[in-house]
């Protein structure tokens, strides 16, 4: 043993100040290392924090821009007529009410009329198209000059021939008689390029439709006339107020226009002080004072419409007055009972349409156009406004109420779609499925996630909304509200299709939740003789319930960001949808807050307020994703049992 | 063997494994076991680490049936003289009458009396007051009642570890079993609890039949009524545990029982 020589270490000092030796730039590398991966993870950090500034930037000048906005709207005297003008928006509604039930009644009477009309109309069209070769052909020829008696004659036998067969394979409707049948066989076998009469059986069909539309006026006169005389109402209100709104329009724009001369100016002013060279900066004076604007004098101008306020309110009663006699009039029994409900609806309403209109003109006296608007007000006027109305030649309103429901509602019926779905197949797959069936389901599923969601938008547009439309029309689902539906592009449309997107986050992390429940408590319920089911449903999924909760909240995230299906398929009505209409709500067409920025934000000019409204929008939702994430990890956090 | 005689003088026994082989797959875990437990005794299965001592354990009330290769291929286990692999046995049932704790506390994240009512629930017990009755009864078997008496609603997993343990015994015992079987109950608390749920073994087996797993000698000595030792899937030897401690009977237990175990 001691012969082995003994290995000759290094000094000790040099051991120690080894790590002294290799420096990149005199740095440490393994700080350096530790550095980069450090500021790798940052980015992510600096990178939300960037978007979150620059979303504020953009967005928060909003608030100014629409006050200044809205203090024009309200100086220039638009306001005032809105106020009239809004709440006689909906004597539209209710007269275009009136005129279904009219027409509903009528029907009652003269649709067999009508429709003996109507397809004898239809079926010379078909004859026309069947033989519109020979007849083009024809005409052509006669049109000719000098004109070729021998080829007219040989067309018109070809026409003739043509028409006769076309005529003969009609298949005529069962309400025409065999007299009449062969009578419009007859004619039509005669129709040629330069009769344009009609023929004789048509003028009869349509003489006699209009005796029924006569007899079926005189029978609901009284229907009838009400309508008319409601729908003639507005017309002494309307043109007073349009006069208004001219005026008021045409101070707005003055106003508007003196606004941007004066920017300019002040523009100019600025930089001719900062302008060192004399001259330049003389020139720049100069400029500036002969760009000198005349303001546009609103108190004169709204004087002019305020001093017609009298007249406007008298309008108004008389307006009132006038409807609330035809309400009084109308009569209780329409055609069919469709109609019935609608009259009813609208006599019920009318009163109420009248104390309205009397409410509004009684405010006309207390609008001043000089009350200054509070920036509380323009917040309220974003975030509770009921309109998005954007490039009118009125006025635009920045109202988020609409596209806020809208996301919403898509949202609940995505949520209310996918979770099931997803939380059975969870448990499913996790608890039941062999071990081939897992290998199945979940690479399927988490395919999902690679479609892109374009795709999806299109199958929403071809396929999803036809079949619901479809399905709408079986006369045996028409319990369901809202069936049959009027619209393909819906919100439930884009629910489903989200409720598609989100079923494979919200089963992967549901599965990973049931996945994470000790396999101890498995073993304890087993001992105690549960079922399969009992240990599932008592021990497992209350176990992972939280890691569910939180996965749902996760999906709802994914849902309420997602932009392009809802853009392709949720209809894009900007308005809130009709509540009144019951859960058939979800068949109406809607726009969302991701739907409205990918739609509007390319075509709007860049600072304009529309613009910044946009950012607006983009900031509540970067508010709400960060809430629903927030609210996903507390969830997860809240339920999260102590570690065992 | 050894055990035979003893049992001549007691009523027939309440576990009673006969020529029993068990397979995982392929490989056989145990071979040809003899074993019979006592009413009201606690009976210890001890051996080293791999002898099959948590397998047999886990045959008495079939919890080996979740293995999907595992099976017994000879022989029959009898409780209360039933053969338990037979057509007409409820597994739930049987697990109602055979207990089992385990090695590491598993209470539910629930509720302390959500634990001990568990057991009678999926039984389909749904009266209020028997269900309250049974809880105090259990806590109080497991000496728990007079420590959680005023936080029945707390969750278990806020219990230290000792306390979690007797609360797995007590959840076992809440359906009143005919046995109970423990899988080293102690082996991971510290000796104070390691030692109440001792003392516990003892009270509970005037109502109950214990079997206990474990690993270590000492506690076989302090618990049980008798031993047996498995080795390598065979039971060596069964007898009384004062004379399987003072006199073992095989070479192979006294040279376990030395620690020159090879």
């Amino acid at each position: 043993m001691t012969s082995l020589p003994t290995p000759s270490r290094p000094p000790l000092r040099s051991v120690l100040l080894r790590s002294r030796k290799h420096t990149i730039l005199g740095f440490d590398p393994q700080k350096l290392i530790k550095y980069f991966f450090g500021s790798n993870a940052s980015v992510a950090i600096i990178v939300l924090v960037l978007i979150m500034v620059f979303l504020l930037r953009e967005g928060i000048d909003f608030l100014p821009t629409y006050q200044r906005e809205l203090q024009t709207y309200r100086r220039a005297g638009l306001e005032f007529c809105d106020i009239i003008d809004q709440p006689l928006q909906r004597n539209q509604a209710l007269s275009s009410s009136l005129r279904q039930a009219v027409s509903a009644s009528l029907e009652t009477l003269s649709k067999p009329a009508r429709d003996r009309r109507d397809a004898a109309f239809l079926l010379k069209r078909r004859v026309e198209d069947k033989t519109l070769r020979p007849r083009e052909s024809l005409t052509q020829v006669l049109e000719k000059t000098p004109p070729e008696p021998e080829q007219i004659e040989v067309l018109r036998r070809e026409l003739g021939a043509a028409s006769a067969a076309a005529a003969k394979a009609l298949d005529y409707p069962a309400f025409f008689s065999t007299a009449e049948r062969e009578q419009m066989q007859r004619e039509f076998s005669a129709l040629t390029p330069e009769v344009t009469d009609l023929p004789p059986l048509l003028l009869t069909l349509v003489e006699e439709f209009n005796a029924k539309d006569r007899e079926a006026r005189t029978q609901f006169a009284e229907l009838v006339t009400a309508q008319e005389e409601f729908e003639e109402a507005a017309e002494p209100l309307q043109e007073v107020l349009d006069e208004l709104k001219a005026k008021a329009l045409e101070t707005k724009e003055k106003a508007v226009e003196f606004e941007v001369l004066e920017t300019n100016r002040q523009r100019l002013l600025e930089a001719a002080a900062t302008e060192t060279d004399p001259k330049e900066k003389a020139s720049l004076t100069k400029e500036a004072e002969e760009s000198v604007a005349e303001a546009a004098n609103l108190e004169e101008s709204t004087r002019e419409i305020t001093s017609r306020t009298g007249e406007l309110r008298e309008q108004v009663e008389k307006y009132a007055v006038v409807i609330e006699k035809a309400a009084a009039v109308l009569p209780k029994d329409a055609g069919t009972g469709a109609a019935r409900k609608m009259v009813n609806d609208v006599r019920e309403k009318i009163p109420e349409h009248a104390r309205e209109m009397r409410a509004a003109a009684a405010t006309l006296e207390g609008w001043r156009w000089d009350k200054p608007v509070s920036i509380f007000r323009v917040i309220g006027a974003f975030f509770f406004g009921t309109q998005w109305i954007t490039n009118s030649s009125w006025q635009d309103f920045y109202g988020f109420v609409p596209l806020l429901t809208g996301s919403l509602v898509i949202a609940a019926i995505a949520i209310l779609i996918a979770t099931p779905v997803s939380v059975v197949a969870a448990i499913y797959t996790n608890q039941f499925a062999s071990e081939r069936e897992k290998e199945l389901i979940k690479p399927v599923i988490e395919f999902i996630q690679a479609i892109p969601s374009v795709v999806l938008g299109f199958i929403g547009i071809s396929l999803v909304g036809d079949l619901i439309k479809d399905v709408s029309e079986w006369s045996w689902l028409q319990w369901v509200p809202g069936f049959p539906i009027q619209e393909r592009l819906n919100m439930f449309n884009a629910g489903c299709l989200l409720a598609f997107m989100a079923v494979p986050t919200m089963f992967s992390l549901s599965e990973d939740a049931l996945n994470n429940v000790p396999r101890a408590y498995i073993d304890a319920s087993d001992a105690l003789g549960a079922t399969k089911l009992q240990t599932v449903f008592r021990v497992i999924v209350p176990a992972g319930i939280s890691g569910i909760l939180s996965a749902i909240l996760l999906g709802l995230g994914r849902v309420v960001g997602e932009t392009m299906v809802v853009l392709l398929v949720a209809g894009n009505r900007i308005a809130i949808p009709d509540f009144s209409a019951g859960p058939g709500v979800i068949f109406q067409p809607a726009h969302t807050l991701t739907g409205i920025i990918a739609q509007e934000l390319g075509e709007v000019s860049r600072g304009s307020s529309h613009w910044q409204a946009l950012f607006m929008v983009g900031i509540v939702l970067f508010a709400i994703s960060l809430l629903v994430n927030w609210c996903a990890r507390a969830v997860a956090r809240r339920f999260e049992p102590h570690k065992a | 063997m050894s055990a035979d005689s003893t049992a001549q003088s007691t009523p027939p026994p309440v576990v009673q494994v006969r020529d029993m082989d068990f397979c995982y797959g392929a490989s056989k875990a145990l071979f040809d076991i003899n074993l019979k437990v006592e009413y009201h005794r606690v009976t210890a299965l001890i051996g080293p680490s791999g002898c099959g001592k948590s397998t047999l354990l886990r045959c008495i009330n079939r919890m080996n049936d979740r293995v999907p290769s595992a099976r017994v291929t000879k022989g029959e286990v009898l409780v209360k003289g039933k053969n338990i692999h037979d057509a007409d046995v409820d597994l739930t049932q049987l697990r109602k009458q055979v207990g089992m704790v385990f090695q590491k506390s598993n209470p539910f994240p629930k509720s302390i009396y959500e634990n001990v009512a568990y057991g009678l629930r999926i039984h389909g017990e749904k009266n209020k007051s028997v269900l309250d009755e049974a809880v105090e009864r259990s806590l109080t078997h497991a000496a728990l009642w007079e420590e959680l008496k005023d936080r029945l609603h707390a969750n278990a997993l806020a219990l230290s570890g000792g306390q979690q343990q007797r609360l797995c015994i007590a959840r076992a015992i809440a359906t009143v079993p005919d046995v109970l079987l423990m899988d080293e109950p102690c082996s991971a608390l510290d000796p104070i609890s390691t030692l109440k749920i001792e003392e516990l073994m003892h009270q509970l087996a005037r109502e109950f039949t214990v079997v206990i797993v474990t690993h270590n000698m000492q506690q076989a000595v302090r618990v049980s009524d008798y031993t047996a030792f498995l080795h390598l899937g065979k039971l060596v030897e069964f007898a009384p545990t004062e004379e399987l401690f003072t006199n073992p009977r095989e070479k192979l237990t006294d040279s376990y029982l030395r620690g020159t175990f090879s």
